[in-house]
C-alpha cells in the first residue's frame, strides 16, 4: 500500500481541483477541498509514522516517463523533504479552513488552492529534474491567479511581478539543468545519480550561478527580494500563508536538494558570497521590517530576514548549519503562517492593517492578542519556541564552518537583536495599551479561527521544547549532505 | 510500397481542395466543402503517420524521412483542425477558404519532403499563393486588401531573391539535388552570395529578422481567421524545408554565423516589438518573429528539434488567433471573456503559458529541446538571450490573460466578430488538449530527443 503513497499525496489534490471546479455548488467545492487536503494530511501523517530517519531515501517510486529526453517519473523522500512535505500538507488544510468565507468565485478559488498543493507537494518529492521543474513552475499559475483575482488593490501589478521574477530565475535554473544533462559526466536527469558525478569545478561554478538565480529569487535573497513584499501585501490571507510557508521554502530546498549535493565544490567556492548575501538579507530585512507601518509588510520583511538564516546555514555546509537551515524553514513556515493568519483575521474585523490604527488587542480580543504575542515571540526566536532552535543551529553551524567568514556570522547575529526589537515594538503597540477606535467593538476569534491557529501554536511549542521531534528526521540527512559538501 | 502510394496524403488533400472548389454543387453547399475537407485532411494526417518513414520517390526529388513524416502529419492535422473550425463558423464563402487552405497545405506537405531546389521552389509557391488570397479574403475591406497586397509584394520579392540564390547554387554546383554528396556547397564569394540569398528568402518566409517588417502589417490587415492558418501551417513546412536545405548547404563558418545573427535579431526584435501592441494580430505577428528566432537557434545547431518547436508553437498560436477572430482583434475586446466563455478563457491560459514555455505545457518541452540543442552546440550566450527573452514574452502574453480575466467587458468589438459555432469550442478544446499532451506525444515519437546524449 505504501508503494504509491507519494503519488497519492501529490496527485490527490489534482483530482480534488478538477472536482472542485466542476461541482455545482460553492459549499460543496469548499467541503471537497477540505476533504481532499484532509486526506492528503492523513496520508502524510502515515508517511511520517512509517518513515525511518536513518534509511536515507524512502518510498521511492520509479517509472518510465519520457525516455527520449531521459526523464523518469521518480519520487522519494528523505529527512530533508519530509518536514517540508508535512508542512505543505498541514498548511494546505489550514489555508482551506482559513478561506472558508471566500464569497467571490469560491469554486475557482478552491480549485486553485488544490492545484497549488499539487505543485508544492510535488517539488518536495520529485527526484527527476524535469519532474522537479514541472512542479516548480506549476506553483506559479495558481498563485498568480490567487493574487490577481482575490488580492488587494494593486493585485495586478503584484501578481505579474511575482510571476515574472520567479520565471526569470527558474528559466536560468532550467539552463543549468540542461547543462548538467548534456555534460559528458552527467547524462541523466536523476537528481540522486547526479550527486555523485564529480563535475569539473569551473563547470560547477557556472551551473551553480544558474541555479542560484532560480533558487535565490524564490527564497528570496537580497537583492532579488523586491517581489515579495508586493506579493504578500496584495495576496489574500491563505495565499500569503502558503507563499511564506511553502513557496519560499522551495527556494532553500532547491539549494539543499540540487545545488549542494550535485555541485559541492561550487557550493564551497560560492559559500562566502552566499553567506554575505544571507547576512545582508537578515539585517536589511529586519531593518525594513522595523520601519513598516503596515502589519502585513512587517511580517513580509521579517520573512526576508528569517530566510537569511536558512541561507546562512546552507552556506555553512556543516551538519549543524544544514540541520539549522531545515529547522528554520519548518519553524518559519509554522510561525509566519500563524502571523499572516492573525493579521488577516484582525484585518477582516478592523479593515486596517496599519499598526498605528490597531492597538489594545489583548483588552478587546484577548485570544487574538494572546496568540499574536505568542507568534511574535516565536518569530523573534525566544528559547522554548520553535524559532530559536533553527536560528541557534544556523549561527552555530556558520560559526564552526570554515567556509563562512566569521564577520558575516556576527552581522547575522545582530539580526536576532533587531528581530527582537521590531517584534517587541509591534507587540507593544498592537497587543498592549488601550483599544483603538478600529479595535473597539470587534469580536474575538471564532472557534473555526482558533481551530486553525491551535495546531500551529502546538507545533511551535512542541518543536521549541522537544527539539528532537524535528531534528531526529533532519539530522542524519543533514550529516550525510554535509559529508558530501565538505568531504569531496 | 509503390511510389504513388506514398503520395496518398497529398492526394487526399488535393481531392478535398477540388471538392471544396466545387462545393456549390454538393448537397449542403458551402459547409460541406469544409466538412469534407476536414475529414479528408484528417485522413491525410492518419495516412501520413501510417506511411511513416520510407525511401525517396520521384527520382529522389522527394524524401520521406522522419522530418517529412512529422511535418506532413502536423501540417495536415492542423489544416484539418482549421477546416473543422471553418465548417461551423459564420464566415461567408467558406468553400473558398477551405479550398485555398487545402491547396496551401498541399504545398506545405510537398515543401516538407522536397530535396531538390526546383521542387522546393514550386512547393513553396504552391504553399504561399493560396495564402495571398486568404489574407485578402475580405475584399470589400480596404485594409484587408492593403494587407494582402503587402503580403503578396513582399512575399514575391523574397521568392525572387530566393530563386536567384537557388539559380546561383545550381550554376555553381551543377545540381539541384540536396542529396548528392557535398553537391550544394559552392565556395568563394559567389558561393556565399548564393547561400545568403537562398537562406534570406527562406528566412523571410518564416518572418525571421531582419526580413520581418512585412509581417505585423500584413497580419493586421487580414481577417484573424486567415491569420490563424497563414501564420502557422506554412511555417511548419518552412522549418522542415529549411532544415533539409541547411543540412545540404555547407559554407564553413558562414552558416552558423548567419543563423546565429538572425536568431538573435528575431528574438530581440520580436519580443520587444510585441510589447507595445494593442492588436492581437500584431502582437502574435511579433511573437511569431520571436519564435522564429528560437527555431533558428535550433536550426543553427543543426538540430531537428527546430521542427518539433515549430509544431509546438503553431498549435497554440493557431488557437489564440481563432479566439481572436471570435472575440475581436483588439486586446481590449477580450475584456470579460471569463464571464462570457469561461472554458475558452481557461484554455487561453494553457495556450499562452505554452507559448511562454511554462511546464507542463508543450512549449516547455520545445524550449528544453531548443536550449539543449544550442547549449550542446556551444552557443551559451545566445541561450542566455533566449532565456531572458522568454521571460519578456511572458509580459506581453499576460496582457492577453489579464484582459480576458480581469478586463472590463466591451459591448462593441473593434471589428466584426466571427460568431462562434459549435465547432469552435471543439477546435479550441482539441488544440488545448494537444498543447498539454503534444510534448509527450512528440517525445515518444523521438522528435524531441535532447542532443548529446542518446536516449
Amino acid at each position: 500500500m505504501t508503494s504509491h503513497l507519494l503519488s497519492a499525496i501529490v496527485f490527490l489534490p489534482l483530482a480534488g481541483a478538477a472536482v472542485c471546479a466542476l461541482v455545482p455548488s460553492a459549499r460543496a467545492s469548499r467541503a471537497l477541498a477540505l476533504v481532499t487536503s484532509g486526506m492528503v494530511l492523513a496520508l502524510t501523517v502515515w508517511l511520517v509514522a512509517a518513515f525511518d530517519p536513518h534509511a536515507g531515501m524512502q518510498f521511492v517510486e520509479r517509472a518510465r516517463w519520457i525516455p527520449q529526453i531521459g526523464s523518469e517519473y521518480h519520487l522519494g523522500v528523505d529527512g530533508m523533504s519530509l518536514p517540508m512535505l508535512a508542512l505543505s500538507a498541514l498548511l494546505s488544510v489550514l489555508a482551506v479552513v482559513a478561506s472558508w468565507n471566500v464569497a467571490e468565485r469560491p469554486k475557482t478559488y478552491f480549485a486553485l488552492l488544490m492545484l497549488l498543493e499539487v505543485g508544492m507537494n510535488g517539488v518536495f518529492v520529485a527526484l527527476d529534474f524535469v519532474l522537479f521543474y514541472v512542479f516548480w513552475e506549476l506553483v506559479l499559475v495558481p498563485m498568480y491567479f490567487l493574487i490577481a483575482w482575490w488580492g488587494g488593490p494593486r493585485r495586478q501589478y503584484a501578481s505579474l511581478k511575482f510571476f515574472l521574477y520567479t520565471l526569470f530565475g527558474s528559466v536560468f535554473m532550467l539552463v543549468g539543468i540542461i547543462a548538467l544533462y548534456l555534460h559528458p559526466a552527467g547524462g541523466t536527469l536523476d537528481m540522486v545519480a547526479l550527486a555523485g558525478r564529480g563535475f569539473p569545478e569551473r563547470f560547477q561554478m557556472w551551473v551553480f550561478a544558474a541555479f542560484f538565480l532560480g533558487f535565490a529569487v524564490k527564497v528570496p535573497v537580497f537583492p532579488l527580494h523586491t517581489w515579495l513584499p508586493d506579493a504578500h501585501v496584495e495576496a489574500p490571507t491563505a495565499a500569503s500563508v502558503l507563499l511564506a510557508g511553502i513557496l519560499l521554502k522551495m527556494g532553500t530546498y532547491g539549494f539543499i536538494r540540487a545545488a549542494l549535493p550535485i555541485l559541492p565544490e561550487a557550493s564551497r567556492a560560492w559559500a562566502p558570497v552566499v553567506a554575505a548575501l544571507a547576512a545582508i538579507s537578515i539585517v536589511y530585512g529586519a531593518a525594513l521590517a522595523f520601519a513598516q507601518t503596515d502589519l502585513k509588510k512587517l511580517v513580509a520583511y521579517s520573512s526576508v530576514s528569517h530566510m537569511g538564516f536558512v541561507m546562512l546555514g546552507i552556506a555553512a555546509g556543516t551538519p549543524e548549519g544544514i540541520s539549522g537551515a531545515v529547522a528554520v524553514m519548518f519553524s518559519h513556515g509554522v510561525v509566519t503562517g500563524m502571523l499572516f493568519l492573525l493579521v488577516g483575521m484582525v484585518y477582516e474585523r478592523t479593515h486596517t492593517r496599519m499598526i498605528e490604527d490597531v492597538s489594545g488587542l489583548s483588552v478587546q480580543v484577548p485570544v487574538a492578542g494572546g496568540l499574536l504575542a505568542f507568534a511574535s515571540f516565536a518569530s523573534l526566536g525566544l528559547p522554548g519556541l520553535s524559532g530559536f532552535v533553527g536560528e541557534f543551529l544556523s549561527l552555530l553551524g556558520a560559526w564552526k564552518s570554515a567556509l563562512v567568514p566569521s564577520g558575516w556570522v556576527i552581522v547575522s547575529a545582530v539580526g536576532v537583536l533587531l528581530a527582537a526589537a521590531y517584534m517587541l515594538t509591534m507587540v507593544q503597540r498592537v497587543v498592549l495599551g488601550e483599544p483603538s477606535e478600529a479595535v473597539a467593538g470587534i469580536a474575538d476569534l471564532t472557534l473555526r479561527e482558533i481551530g486553525v491557529l491551535v495546531p500551529l501554536a502546538a507545533l511551535t511549542l512542541t518543536v521549541g521544547v522537544w527539539w528532537d521531534s524535528l531534528l531526529r528526521y533532519v539530522a542524519p540527512a543533514a550529516a550525510e549532505l554535509a559529508q558530501k559538501v565538505m568531504g569531496s | 510500397m509503390t511510389e504513388l502510394a506514398v503520395l496518398v496524403p497529398e492526394a487526399l488533400v488535393l481531392v478535398g481542395a477540388l471538392a471544396a472548389l466545387f462545393a456549390e454543387r454538393l448537397p449542403g453547399g458551402d459547409r460541406t466543402g469544409a466538412r469534407l475537407g476536414a475529414a479528408l485532411t484528417f485522413a491525410a494526417a492518419l495516412s501520413a503517420a501510417a506511411i511513416g518513414v520510407t525511401r525517396p520517390i520521384a527520382g529522389g526529388t522527394l524524401a520521406y524521412d522522419a522530418i517529412a513524416r512529422d511535418a506532413r502529419v502536423a501540417v495536415s492535422a492542423l489544416t484539418a483542425l482549421y477546416l473543422l473550425w471553418l465548417s461551423g463558423s459564420s464566415i461567408e464563402r467558406t468553400r473558398e477558404m477551405a479550398a485555398f487552405a487545402q491547396f496551401a497545405a498541399l504545398g506545405g506537405m510537398l515543401m516538407a519532403s522536397a530535396q531538390d531546389l526546383a521542387t522546393l521552389f514550386i512547393a513553396i509557391e504552391l504553399g504561399t499563393m493560396p495564402a495571398y488570397v486568404m489574407m485578402g479574403y475580405e475584399r470589400s475591406d480596404a485594409r484587408a486588401l492593403e494587407g494582402s497586397l503587402k503580403y503578396y509584394l513582399l512575399s514575391m520579392t523574397t521568392s525572387l531573391v530566393m530563386l536567384y540564390g537557388f539559380s546561383l547554387l545550381f550554376g555553381l554546383s551543377g545540381t539541384t539535388r540536396f542529396d548528392h554528396a557535398g553537391a550544394l556547397s559552392p565556395e568563394g564569394l559567389l558561393g556565399s552570395f548564393a547561400i545568403v540569398f537562398a537562406l534570406s528568402g527562406m528566412f523571410a518566409k518564416l518572418s525571421a529578422a531582419p526580413f520581418h517588417f512585412w509581417t505585423p502589417d500584413a497580419y493586421a490587415g487580414a481577417p484573424a481567421s486567415a491569420v490563424a492558418f497563414v501564420s502557422t501551417v506554412p511555417k511548419i513546412a518552412g522549418v522542415a524545408a529549411l532544415l533539409r536545405l541547411s543540412a545540404a548547404l555547407s559554407a564553413g563558418d558562414l552558416l552558423p554565423l548567419y543563423f546565429g545573427a538572425a536568431a538573435l535579431a528575431s528574438m530581440l526584435l520580436g519580443n520587444f516589438g510585441a510589447y507595445p501592441q494593442r492588436d492581437v494580430r500584431r502582437l502574435m505577428a511579433y511573437s511569431g518573429i520571436a519564435h522564429s528566432g528560437y527555431v533558428l537557434l535550433a536550426l543553427g545547431a543543426g538540430s531537428a528539434s527546430a521542427l518539433a518547436y515549430a509544431i509546438i508553437y503553431a498549435v497554440p498560436s493557431f488557437a489564440v488567433m481563432v479566439v481572436a477572430s471570435e472575440e475581436g482583434t483588439a486586446i481590449d475586446d477580450w475584456g470579460g471573456l471569463v464571464q462570457r466563455r469561461p472554458a475558452v478563457a481557461w484554455a487561453l491560459v494553457v495556450l499562452l503559458l505554452s507559448l511562454v514555455g511554462v511546464p507542463p505545457m508543450a512549449g516547455f518541452f520545445g524550449k528544453v529541446a531548443v536550449f539543449g540543442a544550442a547549449l550542446d552546440a556551444g552557443r551559451t550566450a545566445l541561450v542566455v538571450v533566449a532565456v531572458v527573452m522568454s521571460v519578456v514574452s511572458a509580459g506581453y502574453y499576460f496582457k492577453l490573460i489579464r484582459q480576458a480575466f480581469f478586463g472590463q467587458a466591451v459591448l462593441i468589438a473593434s471589428e466584426e466578430r466571427v460568431r462562434p459555432g459549435w465547432t469552435s469550442g471543439l477546435t479550441i478544446g482539441i488544440a488545448t488538449a494537444a498543447t498539454l499532451l503534444l510534448a509527450v506525444v512528440l517525445a515518444s515519437a523521438g522528435a524531441l530527443s535532447l542532443p548529446g546524449v542518446g536516449g
